[in-house]
């Protein structure tokens, strides 16, 4: 387990981070993919908090009709939190693009789910003049465990620094309705699928090798000793060093003296 | 007379493993071509771009079998190797580090000075700074070790030819910056400009040893080189491209220089000495 976190604490830093970073670019609203789960949940609970509740628009984006239970929970915590919601079936376009080539495997067709679900937020949120939140947990980040242009694509990520584990505990905190909290973790690319069933480990053990490798700099001979299977730790280190190109922008090859993304070097803030 | 070998080489980040078989693959290329002397460039064991994988590449040079296999590997030569050290009297400090190894000895490992961080450059975010510049005895005469961006700072130049060197042997990982320079980038000028003075004016030989490849985006510039006392230039290698080049060196041509030229005769370190020391002591004055 993870050393407990200051879940009200956290949550006076991340409403200050919703307003704070969208007000620097004078804007008020903001946009997420509601869907039915934990992450999403806890940031439409942190948006509304942050922004006002009507400030706030859930767009739920299920491919098909095998979501169902995922959309009515949704549904069901937009209409608690008091912010505005639309669902759309993403399945004509997705099925559109699929026809003509039906052999695609499931990740394929996951991705372009992830995919499509982006484009749609970031189309809308053009028209609403709001930012699209990311809620990506630093679980995910770590493991590359989503979708590059995807999920992964956002305009400001308030989860982007807690694990999965400390997700929870603010989920807690925040008194989101059991149903969300206890339910198993799914990207819902497609019907059934579970995090932990598709990785092969649970979050608690994740949590764990993460925090031992990152937060306290512990090698994997010294996690293995602490008691976990090496197995697992390898899994979780290995699954960390191949996605590392998916935690940064592309390499842009350098030419002369003062190039963009090596030595040009702005704040993300400036003049703002 | 001496061969010696600038292996500009293409590490790969972050394994040591497969840089250790690198730099033996090399060291036996240049045994069979009667190298003296081979010189590999800065971090070569680990690659340049570390950032957090410093700590996870580091070793200790005495005591590493795998670097004690390069040590091995240099019976009737000698090397010089870049490396990231961390030994047991500075636990939890990482160095990079340049080490002479010759005869199967390691005979002195100097400590990077002068860490560039600014634009590009990060090193001081991850690495500590060495303290000091030692000139030793190597097989083949006095030789100075600097590590890239030492070798800009002519102070620390001067200190190796106020200590007697015959060599200056500066290993680097230079990134190429600027298109406007021809068949190399135009940093490339800037590190042969420094050769060129510094073997003039200190009359010693100057060796120069970059790497080649890219990492993260920057390409590293190449164009390693030997320069004779006197500003002479005695073999260069390709820029951007990797390359081994080996160059017989005639080393009674410092002894020549220096009767030509009289600026080491004539050198007074102690002059320099004090009135570096009153600068150091009274900034203000």
């Amino acid at each position: 387990m993870l050393p407990k976190i200051n879940a009200a604490f956290v949550e006076k830093l991340l409403t200050g981070f919703i307003r704070d970073e969208l007000g620097r670019h004078g804007c008020r609203k903001a946009l997420l993919g509601l869907s039915g789960g934990l992450d999403s949940a806890v940031c439409a609970a942190l948006a509304a908090r942050a922004l006002g509740p009507r400030n706030v628009l859930a767009l739920v984006l299920p491919c098909g009709t095998g979501f169902r239970g995922e959309v009515r929970d949704a549904e069901g915590l937009a209409r608690r939190l008091g912010i505005r919601c639309e669902t759309i079936d993403i399945s004509p376009q997705i099925e559109a693009y699929f026809a003509a080539d039906p052999k695609a495997t499931r990740l394929r067709r996951g991705n372009k789910v992830a995919r499509e679900r982006m484009a749609v937020l970031y189309d809308r949120s053009a028209e609403e003049g709001g930012f699209v939140l990311g809620t990506s947990n630093k679980t995910e980040l770590l493991l590359g465990y989503g979708t590059v242009y995807g999920d992964m694509a956002c305009a400001v990520n308030p989860m982007g620094d807690l694990y999965k584990t400390q997700v929870r505990q603010l989920a807690e905190h925040l008194r989101l309705p059991a149903a969300i909290r206890r339910k198993a973790p799914t990207a819902a690319l497609w019907p059934g699928q579970t995090d932990e069933g598709e990785i092969g480990l649970s979050y608690d053990e994740i949590d764990e090798i993460l925090y031992a490798r990152f937060e306290g700099r512990k090698s994997r001979k010294e996690i293995v000793a602490a008691g976990h299977k090496p197995a697992a730790v390898d899994l979780v280190l290995g699954r960390v060093k191949a996605s590392e190109f998916k935690r940064h922008l592309p390499p842009i090859a350098k030419l002369s003296p003062r190039s963009v993304g090596h030595d040009i070097l702005h704040p993300y803030d400036w003049g703002r | 007379m001496m061969n010696i070998a600038l292996a500009q080489i293409v590490p790969k980040l972050g394994d040591v493993e497969a840089n250790v078989a690198l730099h033996l693959e090399v060291l036996e290329k240049a045994r069979k071509k009667r190298a003296g002397l081979v010189v590999f460039p800065e971090l070569g064991l680990t690659g340049y771009t570390l950032k957090d994988l410093v700590e996870d590449v580091a070793l200790d040079p005495v005591k590493d079998p795998r670097f004690r296999r390069i040590a091995a590997a240099t019976k009737g030569l000698a090397a010089v190797v870049g490396f990231v050290e961390e030994s047991p009297s500075d636990r939890g400090l990482f160095f990079n580090a340049a080490a002479l190894i010759a005869d199967g000895r390691l005979v002195h490992v100097h400590r990077k000075v002068y860490l560039p961080t600014n634009g590009l450059f990060e090193e001081a975010k991850f690495f500590a700074p060495g303290r000091e510049f030692r000139t030793v005895e190597a097989p083949f005469g006095r030789v100075g070790l600097l590590i890239c961006r030492d070798f800009l700072h002519y102070g620390a130049n001067y200190v190796h030819y106020a200590a007697g060197a015959d060599m200056i042997v500066c290993i680097s990982a230079a990134p190429g910056r600027g298109i406007e320079g021809g068949d190399a980038f135009t940093t490339s000028r800037m590190w042969e400009l420094m050769g060129e003075a510094m073997s003039y004016f200190s009359t010693a030989y100057v060796v120069y040893a970059n790497r080649a490849g890219a990492e993260d985006g920057v390409s590293f510039a190449g164009g390693s080189f030997v320069y004779a006392p006197g500003g002479k230039l005695v073999a260069r290698a390709a820029y951007v491209d990797p390359d081994f080049v080996v160059t017989p060196v005639d080393l009674g041509a410092v002894r020549e220089a220096r009767r030509t030229w009289l600026f080491k005769r004539d050198e007074k370190p102690e002059a320099i000495w004090r009135s570096l020391e009153r600068i150091v002591r009274a900034p203000e004055d």
